[in-house]
């Protein structure tokens, strides 16, 4: 006895729908192992997970991986000729000033190497950032007691608010060169600001100035819906 | 001639909503085509902006050139230019220190150090679809371009909505349809449960 046509054909669709859908599973399936196999196989997030620091935090934030090199994440580019740079150093201080490169390069220059991290999930270890400490420049200003805050102003009036003892630390510049090379301009040069123990949006790049209040001023991220203190060991990301 | 009568001319009057809505939904679906597209594609590039720059591809290159350079910093970066076969005159030529001097054409910066003869090239180049999907998808442009997106967001609600409607049966609604509609749902709902949500 043999199946009519039609049914024939419809047990034939379902045959075909249900091939279908192992064959999807399986490619599925096989996709996830690969992504697991890559992610164990991280071997310098693996080390960097294991390491502490000397404040005794461990070296890697959580939710943070370990890349080769610093990522560009984009912006509205700044002006990046050196010729342009002015910095201007104001607000809650004495004496106020303005630099421009030159002047920036003739300050105490400090070089140091650290670890930095973004706020999406890669972390960058032992950059080599040269700059000028920001406590140099508050200590030229003269900052006045009423400062609380430092906001980093930046191209296309980007801001990052910092407190100022956090933005007073030693390790905290405003940078001109990574690697021993200029900054690049993918990467905020001529100058950007470094605040490595706050999340990477916080060091403003294309940097134009230093502004101490006397009143916290949430910045271009932290006034759209990132954390206003941004501690990556505490993943302090959104609000 | 056939002549109609009451009994067979009530069907031609009747409107048929699963053909509007499935004729509908058709052209709902071409027109929103070019759009999803754009969105799928800047999409997939935002999504992965810490694997890579969606919008421009980087420049960094360093050349050893033969000196000496001139003393002065103009005719030392057209002589580095030259070298490189760099057509675009300079935008800026700056003398950093004694060992740089930066020259700056359009999109790329040479560090040139004329002491010894090594340029830093570095910059970078838009690009092009890309860069333009994401300036549309970020609503970069503004204006304008904000009704468009409001207009194709309705699009896709009624897409979503007829496409529930548009076949009856077993595969429709009450059947397969409701089971793949709760999965789709559940995704979002199940991600927002178990992540421990905003």
């Amino acid at each position: 006895m043999t199946d009519p046509p039609e049914d024939r054909a419809h047990l034939e669709r379902l045959i075909a729908r249900r091939q279908f859908i192992r064959e999807a599973a399986s490619g599925t399936l096989i996709a996830a192992l690969g992504g697991g196999l890559y992610a164990l196989s991280d071997q310098l997030t693996r080390e960097a997970q294991a390491a502490e620091r000397k404040d005794g935090r461990p070296r890697l934030p959580p939710g943070q991986r370990v890349l080769s090199a610093l990522r560009p994440m984009g912006g509205a580019e700044g002006d990046p000729r050196k010729s342009q740079f002015r910095l201007r150093v104001h607000g809650e201080v004495e004496q106020p000033f303005e630099l421009d490169f030159r002047q920036l390069l003739a300050l105490p220059q400090t070089t140091q190497t650290c670890d930095v991290h973004c706020v999406t999930s890669w972390s960058v270890l032992d950059a080599t950032f040269s700059g000028v400490q920001v406590r140099t420049l508050a200590e030229r200003a003269k900052v006045k007691p009423t400062a609380r805050h430092v906001v980093f102003e930046a191209a296309h009036g980007y801001t990052s608010n910092v407190r100022l003892a956090e933005a007073l630390a030693p390790n905290v510049l405003v940078t001109h060169s990574l690697g021993g090379e200029a900054l690049e301009r993918t990467h905020g040069g001529p100058v950007r600001a470094l605040v490595p123990d706050l999340y990477f949006w916080k060091s403003a790049k294309w940097l134009t100035g230093v502004r101490f209040v006397a009143k916290d001023e949430p910045g271009y991220w932290e006034t759209r819906g990132y954390h206003n203190h941004a501690d990556p060991w505490k993943e302090e990301r959104y609000a | 001639m056939q002549i109609l009568g009451k009994k067979n001319a009530t069907p031609e009057r009747s409107v048929n909503v699963r053909a509007w809505l499935r004729a509908l939904h058709r052209d709902a679906g071409y027109l929103a085509v070019g759009l999803t597209v754009v969105y799928a594609l800047s999409g997939l590039a935002v999504n992965h902006i810490k694997d890579w720059d969606p919008n421009f591809t980087q420049v960094k290159r360093t050349h050893q050139l033969h000196g000496p350079f001139p003393a002065d910093e103009r005719a030392a970066a057209a002589k580095a230019l030259a070298e490189l076969e760099v057509a675009t005159p300079p935008e800026d030529v700056y003398r950093v220190s004694d060992s740089e001097i930066e020259i700056v054409t359009g999109q790329v910066t040479f560090h040139l150090n004329p002491e010894s003869g090594v340029v830093n090239e570095e910059g970078q180049q838009p690009r092009f679809l890309l860069r333009t999907a994401n300036w549309l998808h970020l609503n970069r442009g503004k204006k304008a371009w904000s009704y468009i997106a409001d207009g194709y967001a309705v699009f896709l609600l009624f897409l979503a909505s007829s496409g529930l409607f548009m076949i009856r049966g077993r595969r429709g609604l009450f059947g397969r349809g409701a089971v793949l509609a709760m999965l789709g749902a559940a995704l979002p709902i199940l991600y927002v449960v178990l992540s421990g949500g905003p």
